[in-house]
């Protein structure tokens, strides 16, 4: 987690057990509030990368490499873009945007998180599915029918059903998103870490 | 002919696939796995369709999210390019039965050449010629008797074994005296069963194959030979056509055995068989490749024929509508394989950002690739980046435009073999058509680099 020299060592010096504990609880408390909050942002956002400090602890998260799983279309064609590398400098620019402070995350600019489908296939949404309606992680949601064989659609993450972005019986590609969900509570972010931003604590990264 | 065509590959192949197409006034949809969806085949195509993650297992090689996109498009045939699920025969089973054509050969005729040793004895009955080899050996006194009979070296197998592992080379009677009661011990120990035959086996071989095409009607060509010997750890690398291996004679005579043996045992769409030929110049059968080859293009580039196309034709089951006459082989063609291996650090794939790629181009030159400047190549997949594909009206002719074009050929931001395609080319052994399938595994790439910088 922490690869800053001046930072406490995540591995506490022989005999020390208060600070043991110390580096316990910040280690618990960064997976329990911070890790899902940065977890759920990085997946809204168009970022390759989220970093934040709190204290001198600092946690970064990173998508894994490849291609941005969360802009989807069904499936394509060419009027969405053009071959060649022109196509390919409208993709690193989209992945390259201009970082932005952490506290500039409100809710117009973090796009809502959306429950993707498993597989290519036959969408069908649960038949009680209606915006609004709460739902907890892993929830399914609905099925995508793969040559007569369901596929659950999980929701990714705590949150309020939004708009629907698929239409019960339509042909949907792997990846696509299906249903916006809302967060329940907006990410808590240390006030700490956001009142500095520091230039490299949120970066898009190609 | 089909109305629209998925295509279930990636890569430069997605993309010779998706031009043959276009050239036939067929649609296409280019199905993509998520590390593809900047590929060139992807961006080109009218549509195209995300299948799965990167993990081919959940993509390329997932036969319900390939056959689940050919129907959700629309699709009435599905392209398996090579590799991938290109010759299994489950797959063309379970396609048919969705009502859908595989575009190759029919499943009931991959099962029929699915086992390499099956096809050696079912092509051997129709004339082909097999590698000379014993029946499970009873005892040491019957292997002696069998390897006397076929004559060293022979190769002692593993009945159980396969992909070279418990393979035992034997030059003399009494290196096989010492060898094989170990070697059944080992097969016992490493596969359960210790049962044993041998093989003759061809000492500085060359590798060479005969494409052929036959119709559902029976109509059967071959479109010659290509020579694959350049290779590294049984991996093509320079392919060239025709063999610099045969006469005239010897080629012409090969070849219309194989399409005579493969019309007779029932063979269906495009094929190619695959022989050792030894330093006599007699050929062994080995294999039939029931898909299309990576290295088509310079079959195409002597004989003017779109092979892509003619494989999608006799899968919607038209007739060839040509004849052996019709084929007319002309000049010498060769290809680069050229892939994304670092030479000097054992040929390591590499993956990255291609930063600046420039095409050759000039007189007879040809680049299948599906790379551009900023394209990433993923780390997930094979290592070709594209084929580098000359003609000339003779083999010096074409070697002197493929060193031509290697030296226009620009591709930075990931390491290549172009240097060592520079430097096999300027090599004697190659310049004079003398190259086996060992040399480069024997002596190793490196004194190729350095005799040609000097």
């Amino acid at each position: 987690m922490s690869d800053d020299p001046k930072a406490p060592s995540s591995m506490p010096p022989d005999g020390d057990p208060a600070r043991a504990r110390r580096d316990h609880q910040a280690i618990s408390k960064l997976a329990d509030d911070l890790l899902p909050a940065l977890i759920a942002k990085l997946a809204s956002s168009g970022l390759g990368e989220i970093e934040v400090r709190e204290g001198g602890w600092r946690a970064r998260l990173r998508k894994p490499a490849g291609p941005d799983i969360t802009r989807r279309s069904a499936v394509r064609s060419t009027a969405d873009g053009h071959a060649g590398s022109g196509h390919s400098a409208g993709r690193l620019q989209a992945q390259s945007r201009p970082s932005q402070p952490l506290e500039g995350a409100s809710e117009q600019d973090a796009a809502p998180i959306a429950a993707t489908s498993p597989a290519v296939g036959i969408y069908h949404p649960r038949r009680d599915l209606s915006e609004g309606m709460r739902v907890r992680t892993a929830e399914k949601i609905g099925v995508v029918d793969v040559l007569g064989v369901n596929q659950d659609v999980l929701v990714p993450v705590d949150g309020i059903i939004g708009t629907s972005l698929a239409e019960a019986g339509e042909a949907v590609e792997y990846g696509q998103e299906l249903v916006r969900i809302e967060l329940t509570e907006r990410a808590a972010i240390p006030n700490k870490a956001a009142d500095e931003p520091d230039p490299a604590g949120a970066r898009g990264k190609a | 002919m089909f109305s629209k065509i998925l295509i279930a590959n990636r890569g430069e192949i997605a993309l010779r696939i998706l031009r043959a197409c276009r050239t036939l006034g067929v649609g296409a949809v280019v199905a993509y796995s998520e590390a593809d969806r900047e590929s060139l085949a992807a961006q080109l195509a009218d549509e195209a369709i995300c299948i799965g993650p990167a993990d081919a297992r959940r993509s390329y090689l997932s036969a319900p999210s390939v056959i689940s996109a050919a129907i959700v498009t629309g699709c009435d045939a599905i392209h398996p390019g090579y590799g991938f699920l290109s010759e299994d025969e489950a797959f063309a089973d379970v396609v048919r039965a969705h009502g859908l054509t595989f575009i190759g050969p029919p499943a009931e005729v991959l099962e029929r050449f699915a086992s390499k040793e099956a096809t050696r004895r079912l092509l051997g009955s129709y004339g082909l010629a097999t590698i000379p080899g014993s029946g499970m050996l009873r005892d040491e006194a019957h292997a002696l008797e069998e390897a006397e009979r076929v004559g060293y070296p022979v190769i002692i197998k593993p009945s159980a074994g396969g992909g070279g592992k418990g393979m035992r080379l034997v030059r003399t009677a009494r290196e096989l005296e010492d060898t094989f009661k170990v070697a059944r011990s080992e097969a016992k120990a490493a596969f359960g069963d210790d049962a044993l035959y041998l093989e003759k086996f061809i000492d500085d071989n060359r590798h060479v194959e005969v494409q052929v095409a036959v119709d559902r009607f029976g109509h059967a060509v071959h479109m010659g030979e290509r020579d694959c010997s350049v290779q590294r750890r049984h991996q093509k690398i320079i392919e060239e056509t025709p063999s610099p291996a045969l006469s005239e004679a010897a080629r012409e005579e090969l070849c219309q055995r194989a399409v005579r043996a493969v019309v007779a045992a029932g063979y269906e769409n495009l094929g190619t068989l695959e022989f050792l030929v030894d330093s006599k110049g007699d050929a062994y059968f080995i294999e039939i490749n029931c898909r299309i080859q990576v290295e088509h293009p310079i079959t195409e580039l002597c004989t003017g024929v779109d092979m892509v196309a003619m494989q999608i034709k006799i899968a919607a089951g038209e007739p060839l509508g040509l004849s052996q006459s019709d084929i007319v082989s002309r000049g010498h063609a060769i290809e680069f394989r050229i892939l994304a291996e670092d030479p000097t650090k054992d040929f390591r794939p590499q993956s990255g950002q291609i930063s600046a790629y420039l095409a050759p181009g000039g007189v007879g030159v040809r680049m299948d690739s599906h790379i551009y400047p900023g394209y990433e190549v993923p780390s997930y997949y094979d290592s070709l980046l594209g084929k580098l594909c000359v003609w000339g009206p003779d083999r010096a002719t074409a070697i002197a435009r493929g060193e031509t074009a290697l030296r226009e050929l620009l591709v930075d931001g990931v390491t290549t073999n172009i240097e060592l395609h520079r430097a096999i080319l300027a090599n004697k052994v190659f310049v004079d058509g003398r190259v086996t399938t060992n040399l480069l595994d024997r002596v190793g790439t490196a004194p190729f680099v350095a005799a040609a910088s000097r």
